[in-house]
């Protein structure tokens, strides 16, 4: 399985030369499994140098096959949707799976985006591939290839946000964006949920400090992701989701900050990564 | 009166190394008079910034005061207002135009972007006043000491454009449109060039005639004209059918209203800082053939032009 990043900030896209290095795209992963099937995890403004990069490929001709998970529905999740390229490609076929509330909801939502007020495409129907819906829901597995896909729901302040787990090839995923734990951390089981992945993407929008500050956005610290991995003992930690103002400096500092306090807890063997535009790994 | 340039990008904003020097983030202008009155022109990602900087005057006291224009309700012209920190804070006051619609309530369609599940702040939490004002098309009226007037633009679900005149100065807003001559955009989805060989009728044409000369009358003798060019030659041929123009349709336009300087802006998201650099050297040499004494620059992120008095 090979994942890469293409756009790792949270709230709003943050163009600068300050952003130049981590990228200044909202969320967006891409998997793509040994047997050659994609996965869109999240579909923030990274999205459109994903489908530009798949355009090159059988999505241009309009043979894709691609599943898109979605986290939830915050803007910075799903505002790469109009411009993704190749839902515009006639004969592509997406099945997007999000929302634990069934696909009519999943549907409406991404409807609302379209919409001839803010979009002059005004409906998802109208972008020429077939695209489902889905609704995930928590108990119910979903395949991809001989992936096993499981969604969890984690906390997001006053709402619900899903963390995807993706199993294939003898490797396992976890994308855990956008939560924040109550006190104490995650909870036993989502830290189950983690468990032994090979690669957990943890949100890690905030420095410690700043999240106290901003404990009711329901977001993650630097703390948490750290936390997260050294509980589920996973084998590595991206992280994840940056404040729109933090400078490649800032990450910079997050990351070695991590190793120090991964470090510190004995989990040398646990390696840490900021995630960062155009960063492939390969599991 | 002083103009800022704080998004110069259409469609969506495009962080990265190749748009670092004309920059990334969505539409947004802002314009403030030698006393102190700041209009700004459209809400794209770029306000974030603005408003980043606006806290670090009245507006953290909510003693603050500006009015925002809106072109239109395109997410790259909205997208940036609920991270205007501005609207948050007690005591200021926030007034936003934009065109009155039979279909639509103004307040209705910005308020709906903070909804759930697409935000957590519900726009009832604002805190600031925010007060609604609905124009129609053509509508002039006074804005502190400026005086604004409007045009209807041609672009699918219709924008507007503005001229914001104070300190014996004048900016005229020419974003979103498509040219005034292939296509009239109503309300109806194109899906692509073919819509354009659907011919225009007689009552078609009239209707684009006349939005060409109220666009031409608010950009006459305008000292800047900031101008949707979105695209180049080549790319309005393959989607005339998206409501952009490009360069030489400004370029017609500021020759025609005696204008002194045009903005090439909207850049495309697909448009590379050494891309925008060429086509501002393409639009320069029409210009020099086309428009006598128009200087014609491409707007940057950071811009800062001084127009009339101080």
């Amino acid at each position: 399985m090979e994942v890469t990043f293409w756009g790792v900030r949270g709230s709003i896209p943050s163009p600068g030369p300050a952003t130049v290095r981590y990228g200044g795209n909202t969320s967006c992963v891409s998997v793509r499994l040994d047997g050659g099937e994609i996965i869109m995890i999240d579909c923030g403004t990274g999205a459109r140098n994903f489908g530009i990069s798949l355009l090159a490929g059988a999505f241009g001709k309009g043979n894709g096959v691609a599943t898109v998970l979605l986290s939830h529905a915050h803007w910075d999740h799903i505002q790469g949707f109009p411009f993704f390229g190749p839902f515009y490609v006639p004969g592509n076929r997406f099945t997007v799976v999000g929302g634990s509330h069934g696909a009519e909801l999943l549907e409406r939502v991404l409807e609302r985006q379209m919409a001839a007020q803010f979009f002059p495409v005004q409906s998802y129907r109208n972008m020429g591939a077939n695209i489902e819906m889905r609704g995930a829901s928590e108990d119910r597995e979903l395949r991809v290839g001989n992936a096993k896909i499981v969604a969890h729901s984690n906390p997001h302040g006053p709402t619900e946000v899903l963390a995807f787990r993706i199993e294939a090839d003898g490797k396992a995923l976890v994308y855990a964006s956008d939560v924040g734990y109550a006190n104490g951390g995650p909870p036993d089981e989502t830290v189950a949920a983690y468990r032994g992945a090979d690669l957990l993407i943890h949100d890690c929008t905030f420095t410690p400090e700043d999240r106290a500050q901003r404990v009711s956005r329901g977001l993650s610290s630097l703390d948490d992701a750290v936390e997260a991995a050294v509980r589920a003992e996973v084998k590595r930690l991206a992280l994840f989701h940056y404040d729109q103002d933090y400078s490649d400096h800032d990450v910079d500092q997050l990351v070695a900050r991590g190793r120090r306090q991964l470090d510190a807890k004995g989990a040398q063997r646990i390696e840490i990564v900021g995630a960062a535009e155009g960063l492939t790994v390969k599991l | 009166m002083r103009v800022r340039f704080w998004g110069v990008r259409g469609s969506l904003p495009v962080p990265g190394a190749r748009t670092e020097r004309y920059g990334g983030n969505t539409s947004c202008v802002e314009v403030t008079s030698s006393a102190g009155t700041r209009i700004i022109i459209d809400g794209g990602t770029g306000i974030r910034r603005l408003g980043k900087e606006m806290m670090r005057a009245e507006f953290e006291s909510g003693k603050g005061r500006a009015h925002i224009l809106v072109s239109h309700t395109h997410w790259d012209h909205i997208q940036g207002l609920p991270f205007f920190a501005p609207f948050y804070r007690e005591g200021n006051h926030l007034y936003v135009y934009a065109r009155q619609r039979d279909d639509q309530n103004l307040r209705s369609v910005f308020a709906s972007q903070a909804d759930a599940p697409f935000f957590p702040v519900s726009f009832d939490r604002t805190r600031a006043s925010v007060a609604f004002r609905e124009l129609h098309d053509g509508a002039q009226f006074e804005v502190e000491d400026f005086m604004v007037a409007t045009a209807r633009l041609n672009h699918p679900h219709t924008a507007t454009a503005y001229s914001v005149a104070a300190d014996g100065a004048r900016v005229a807003y020419i974003a979103d449109t498509a040219p005034f001559t292939d296509i009239l955009f109503g309300q109806e989805f194109l899906s692509g060039p073919s819509s354009r060989n659907a011919k225009l009728t007689r009552g078609d044409k009239a209707k684009l005639k006349s939005m060409a000369s109220a666009v031409a009358r608010l950009c006459e003798g305008a000292d800047l004209v900031i101008y949707d060019t979105m695209y180049t030659a080549d790319e309005y041929r393959q989607f005339p059918h998206f409501g952009h123009s490009r360069p030489s349709d400004a370029i017609a336009v500021c020759a025609q209203a005696g204008c002194k300087m045009l903005a090439l802006f909207h850049h495309s998201p697909d448009r590379s800082d050494a891309e925008v650099d060429t086509m501002l050297a393409d639009a320069r040499l029409q210009s020099a053939a086309a428009a006598k004494g128009l200087e014609v620059v491409a707007a940057f992120e950071g811009m800062n032009l001084m127009l009339g008095k101080a």
